[in-house]
C-alpha cells in the first residue's frame, strides 16, 4: 500500500484504472441492454478524467502562486460560470436575469465565502487559496441549484396563474401582489433540497466534505465540526441567493406600467 | 363623457410581421351607459377591453377618463377606477368573504375601508347568492356562482367604468339574469359597463359596438 504519513493512501494511475474498469462493466451492460447510453458515458468519464485532473494541477499552481488577486480572480470565474449555468436552468426566464443572477451569486458568494474563512475559520492570510477556493466552490454550487430551482419555478408558476395575475392586477394589483404567491413558493421550492439535505446529514448519508476529510485522515470529529459550518452557510447562501435572485428577476416578466407579459404577447427571440 | 379612447393601435406580432389588432379605435362611454361590443371570435374584443383597463403591453393612443389624461393616474389607480372583470372568474385560495376583501388588502386601498360582514352577507343576497355562507371555501362555488362573486368583487369596490369579458358565457339562464341585473344596478347608479358579448344584445345595452378587422362601428339599433 502506498500509504502516506498523514494516513492517506494515495490513489496511483492502478487505482484509476480500477475505477475505471467498473464504468467499462455499466457500458457493456448499456450496449447489451440497448440503453444507449455507451457514448455519453464513454464522454461523461473522460470529462471526469480531465476536468477533476485538470482541477487539481491547477489548485496546486493557484496554492503556489499565493496571490490574492488570482484568488478573486478565480472566484470571480466561479460565479459567472455559476450564473451562467442557471440561467441555462430557468429556459422559460425572461431574458435579462443572467444580470440579476451574477449579482446574486457575487453577493451571496463573496458575503458568504468570507464570513466562514474570516469570521469562523479565520484562515491567515485572508486569501489563502487552500480554504478559500473550496468553500466558495461548495457555497457557489449548492446555492447555484436552490437559486436556479428557485427561478425556474417563479416563471413556471406565474405562467400557470397567468389568469388570476390578470384578475389581481385589473382589480389594482402592484407586480408585487400580483406575483407574491408565486414568489413565495418558488422560494420555499429553491429551500427544501437543502432544509431536507441538513435533516438527513449524517443519518442517511456523510456529506461530502466529511467524506473527504475523512478519507484524508483527519479526526471525523474535527471533520464533523466543518461540516456543520459548511451545511449551515450552504444553507443561508442557498436562501439568501434564491431571495435576492427571485426579488431581483421576477419584475422582469411585468411591464413597466405593471402589467404581467402573457405568452401570448412576448416577442419571439 | 366619462372614459375616452382616441386613437388605440394595437398590434400583435404572435405571427410574424405585425397584425394590426386594434387600428386607431376611438370611442366614449357616458356614465349610466351599458355599451355591448360584438365581433367575430378572434378580432380582438378581449384586448380592446385589456387596452381600455391599460393591461396591455404597447398599446398607443389616448386614454382619458373624466377629462384626465391616462398618464395623470398612476397605473394601479386607473385601473381601480377603470376596472376589467376577466371571462375566467379567478378565485384565490380561501373563503369567499376573502375573496371579496380581497381588493382592499391591495396597496391601491390601503386608505379605504373594507365593507363589514353584514355589507357582504347583503350584497350576496341581492345579486341571488343569499344561500351562500362568507365562510364558504370559495373553491367549492360552482361556475357560475364563481362568476357572480367574482363580479359582485368588481362592482363592491365601486369603479367608474367596469369591464366585462363575456359575463355570461357558460352560464346558465338563471345565472346570467343576475348577472344582467347586477349590471344593470351598476349603471344606474352612475357606473358606466363596457360588455363584450358573443350572445344577441339584450334590451339593457345603451349602444351596441362593432369590432371587426380592427376597426370600432356603431350598430344601429
Amino acid at each position: 500500500m502506498n500509504e502516506l504519513a498523514g494516513g492517506v493512501i494515495e490513489i496511483g494511475w492502478v487505482q484509476l484504472a480500477i475505477s475505471t474498469g467498473f464504468v467499462v462493466v455499466v457500458g457493456i451492460l448499456s450496449i447489451r441492454l440497448s440503453l444507449g447510453l455507451e457514448s455519453d458515458l464513454a464522454v461523461a468519464a473522460v470529462r471526469t478524467f480531465l476536468q477533476l485532473i485538470a482541477l487539481g494541477l491547477a489548485l496546486r499552481w493557484v496554492f503556489g502562486i499565493d496571490s490574492p488577486w488570482l484568488v478573486l480572480a478565480i472566484l470571480v470565474l466561479m460565479m459567472a460560470a455559476a450564473a451562467q449555468t442557471i440561467v441555462k436552468r430557468a429556459p422559460d426566464a425572461p431574458r435579462g436575469i443572467l444580470g440579476s443572477s451574477m449579482i446574486t451569486m457575487l453577493l451571496t458568494g463573496f458575503t458568504v465565502t468570507f464570513a466562514v474563512t474570516g469570521l469562523v475559520i479565520q484562515v491567515e492570510p485572508w486569501y489563502r487559496a487552500q480554504y478559500v477556493i473550496p468553500i466558495a466552490g461548495m457555497v457557489l454550487g449548492n446555492s447555484m441549484n436552490g437559486i436556479a430551482l428557485a427561478l425556474e419555478r417563479t416563471f413556471a408558476d406565474l405562467d400557470a396563474r397567468a389568469g388570476e395575475v390578470l384578475a389581481l392586477t385589473a382589480l389594482g394589483a402592484t407586480p408585487w401582489e400580483a406575483a407574491g404567491d408565486s414568489v413565495r413558493v418558488a422560494i420555499r421550492a429553491g429551500l427544501i433540497p437543502t432544509i431536507n439535505a441538513m435533516a438527513a446529514a449524517g443519518i442517511v448519508f456523510i456529506p461530502g466534505m466529511m467524506t473527504g476529510q475523512v478519507l484524508a485522515g483527519a479526526d471525523p470529529l474535527a471533520a464533523s465540526y466543518y461540516q456543520v459550518v459548511v451545511m449551515l452557510m450552504v444553507a443561508a447562501a442557498t436562501a439568501l441567493g434564491s431571495v435576492l435572485a427571485v426579488m431581483l428577476s421576477y419584475r422582469k416578466r411585468f411591464t413597466a406600467d405593471g402589467v404581467y407579459i402573457e405568452k401570448g404577447y412576448r416577442r419571439a427571440g | 363623457m366619462l372614459l375616452a379612447a382616441e386613437g388605440l393601435t394595437f398590434a400583435s406580432h404572435a405571427d410574424p410581421g405585425p397584425h394590426y389588432v386594434l387600428e386607431r379605435v376611438s370611442l366614449a362611454i357616458e356614465a349610466g351607459e351599458i355599451v355591448d361590443v360584438r365581433g367575430p371570435s378572434g378580432s380582438g374584443k378581449t384586448t380592446l377591453l385589456r387596452a381600455l383597463a391599460r393591461l396591455l403591453p404597447d398599446v398607443e393612443g389616448t386614454l382619458t377618463l373624466g377629462g384626465r389624461v391616462a398618464e395623470e393616474y398612476a397605473p394601479a389607480e386607473w385601473r381601480s377606477r377603470v376596472t376589467l372583470l376577466p371571462q375566467t372568474a379567478a378565485m384565490r385560495p380561501g373563503t369567499v368573504r376573502d375573496n371579496l376583501l380581497l381588493p382592499w388588502q391591495l396597496k391601491v386601498r390601503s386608505a379605504a375601508h373594507a365593507p363589514p360582514d353584514g355589507a357582504l352577507e347583503q350584497a350576496l343576497l341581492e345579486v341571488g347568492l343569499g344561500e351562500i355562507a362568507l365562510g364558504r371555501d370559495a373553491a367549492r362555488l360552482s361556475v357560475g356562482q364563481a362568476a357572480r362573486v367574482a363580479l359582485l368583487r368588481a362592482v363592491l369596490t365601486a369603479p367608474d367604468v367596469l369591464l366585462l369579458d363575456e359575463p355570461d358565457a357558460n352560464l346558465d339562464d338563471e345565472s346570467t339574469a343576475q348577472v344582467a341585473a347586477m349590471t344593470e344596478a351598476f349603471a344606474s347608479q352612475g357606473g358606466a359597463v363596457m360588455r363584450v358579448r358573443h350572445q344577441r344584445g339584450d334590451v339593457r345595452a345603451s349602444r351596441t359596438l362593432r369590432l371587426v378587422g380592427g376597426h370600432l362601428t356603431e350598430v344601429a339599433s
